[in-house]
């Protein structure tokens, strides 16, 4: 049953491969580019620690495990939703989303996984090596059960990412033209880039709960640390029904709206 | 000269009206520049508390948020991003139209320029009074030193439109001006005081700061506004600082223009 769907995402991969393959220099500036994001986060954490032991309980080492948390999401999101879901708003707006629709295989799927910026897996892997070195610091060796711990709650976090992009992108069947709302989701995500304690409650609250940015960047993070007590069972447990939670809303709003598409030629 | 003044409002006019059909697009990019302070403001602020006079780098919890406040307000008045376009006009070939008009296509960037911050302040604006409510900014600065920091961020401005307009022009080079453009606003978020304040960078980033142009065009301009240079003979070298800079990238821009044009070979034409 699963070989199908794991068929067409190698398709879809090698397709990536090859359209990448064809522009090697450009790749090349991108990675780079890549690498100097990666500097530019490691060089802030040097400036604020530079200035103080500890942020909000946070230290440096612990700090780094954030960086990475943070590089490694913000590849994912660039690997696959941000190219996908930038496809489906154009789809949607010049109509072609009929030829999705009309395959068999499941719309939503098909949509979520088109295309692949494949170079940009750089991001994963280097975020990957800063956090564990981050781990490494702290510990001074990686234990396997955080390492574990720390691939479950990424993998709830980019869950819970992806559905909020789906969300966003279905809001294109009633607006037409919102290929801008990326935006909203960048703006959002820029404060996920320090761990949610340095702000007030009320933010912390909302970014825990309304908008569940916590459980996409602190909370991996803090899992990764290497230290049980910095993340309690209770946060895990909410972190996959989070997940799980806004994988089934987010699926059902994608079906009601796509009862409103109305095709090409209308 | 009054062909071009009209010229220009003309354009201006143009630029206004194209703005307005994308307001929410526009209040979207604008609000980039108001989360990036306050998330800045807020990691700073709890790295003072932690600190046992609860300071950072010598600012106070209050000088903090005037800091980034100031900052907010500075880097939305001084932005400016033809490094992002330049590359895209020349790519599509729109470049060749606009070389054609009988006025250098600076202007329409510098009419669009324009065109942003007008039609993003009714937004940006109240924007501003809440952040201030909620961040409860401490300002010490006299009179004078503030109509001299309204100085040094005109000064700013114009400073961070030619030279970003500069670095622009490599794209007639290249046409992947990304990485280029990355680096421009790397070093204005570091050495340039827009992630944290001077006082707080280590050793050797300090001094690459104070060679380097971009302090001049953020930092400065915050700290005059703030009323941290107390020294007059200091602000009124970093106000000649900008205006040297100033001068030196408008005659960069005429040189480069003119070998630019030369190498210009229409993309798609």
């Amino acid at each position: 049953m699963l070989r199908r769907p794991l068929k067409l995402m190698g398709l879809f991969l090698k397709v990536s491969v090859l359209n990448v393959a064809a522009y090697r220099f450009d790749m090349l500036v991108r990675v780079f580019v890549s690498l100097m994001h990666l500097v530019a986060d490691l060089g802030s954490v040097w400036i604020i620690f530079h200035n103080t032991k500890s942020v909000a309980g946070w230290t440096a080492a612990h700090m780094m495990v954030l960086v990475g948390v943070f590089r490694i999401v913000a590849g994912g999101i660039r690997i696959l939703i941000v190219p996908n879901m930038r496809r489906v708003l154009e789809d949607i707006m010049e109509g072609t989303l009929d030829f999705v629709l009309l395959r068999p295989v499941n719309a939503q799927f098909l949509v979520s996984i088109r295309e692949v910026v494949v170079w940009r897996i750089v991001d994963i892997v280097l975020g990957a090596a800063v956090s564990a070195y981050g781990c490494y610091q702290l510990n001074g060796h990686v234990p396997i059960q955080s390492v574990f711990l720390f691939v479950l709650m990424l993998s709830a976090g980019f869950t819970i990412v992806y559905c909020f992009w789906l969300m966003l992108a279905t809001l294109c069947f009633w607006f037409v033209r919102i290929q801008n709302i990326e935006m909203v989701f960048w703006n959002v995500f820029e404060a996920g880039r320090f761990p949610i304690q340095v702000y007030p409650n009320w933010l912390q609250w909302t970014l825990t709960y309304l908008i569940p940015l916590a459980f996409i960047t602190t909370f991996p993070a803090m899992a990764g640390s290497g230290d049980p007590t910095k993340i309690s069972p209770q946060i895990v447990l909410t972190a996959i029904f989070m997940a799980v939670l806004m994988f089934v809303l987010s699926s059902w709003f994608w079906r009601i709206g796509l009862k409103r598409y109305s095709g090409a030629s209308a | 000269m009054r062909r071009l003044a009209r010229a220009v409002s003309a354009l201006l006019r143009v630029e206004i009206a194209t703005m307005l059909q994308y307001r929410g697009e526009i209040v979207l990019w604008s609000t980039w520049g108001l989360v990036n302070p306050l998330v800045l403001y807020a990691i700073f602020k709890a790295g003072a508390m932690s600190n046992d006079n609860h300071q950072m780098a010598g600012l106070t919890v209050p000088q903090i948020a005037a800091y980034y406040f100031t900052m907010m307000i500075v880097g939305h008045v001084t932005a400016a991003w033809d490094t992002h376009e330049m590359s895209w006009y020349i790519r599509t070939g729109r470049m060749s139209a606009m070389l054609l008009r009988p006025i250098l296509p600076m202007w329409k960037s510098m009419a669009g320029n324009l065109a942003y911050k007008i039609c993003t302040l009714a937004f940006v604006g109240p924007m501003w009074i809440l952040v201030a409510f909620l961040i409860r900014p401490e300002f010490n600065a006299t009179p004078k030193q503030f109509m001299l920091g309204l100085l040094a961020v005109v000064l700013a401005g114009l400073m961070n439109y030619f030279l970003t307009y500069v670095v622009a022009l490599v794209a007639f080079w290249t046409t992947k001006l990304d990485a280029v453009g990355e680096i421009y606003f790397g070093l204005a978020m570091f050495v340039g005081g827009r992630l944290a304040p001077l006082d707080a960078l280590p050793g050797p980033i300090r001094v690459v700061a104070d060679v380097l142009p971009f302090k001049y065009m953020a930092a400065f301009p915050v700290e005059m506004l703030m009323g941290r240079i107390t020294v007059e003979a200091e602000a009124f070298r970093g106000l000649m600082v900008q205006a040297a800079w100033l001068v030196a990238s408008l005659i960069l821009f005429r040189c480069l223009w003119a070998v630019a044009l030369k190498r210009y070979t229409a993309v798609s034409g």
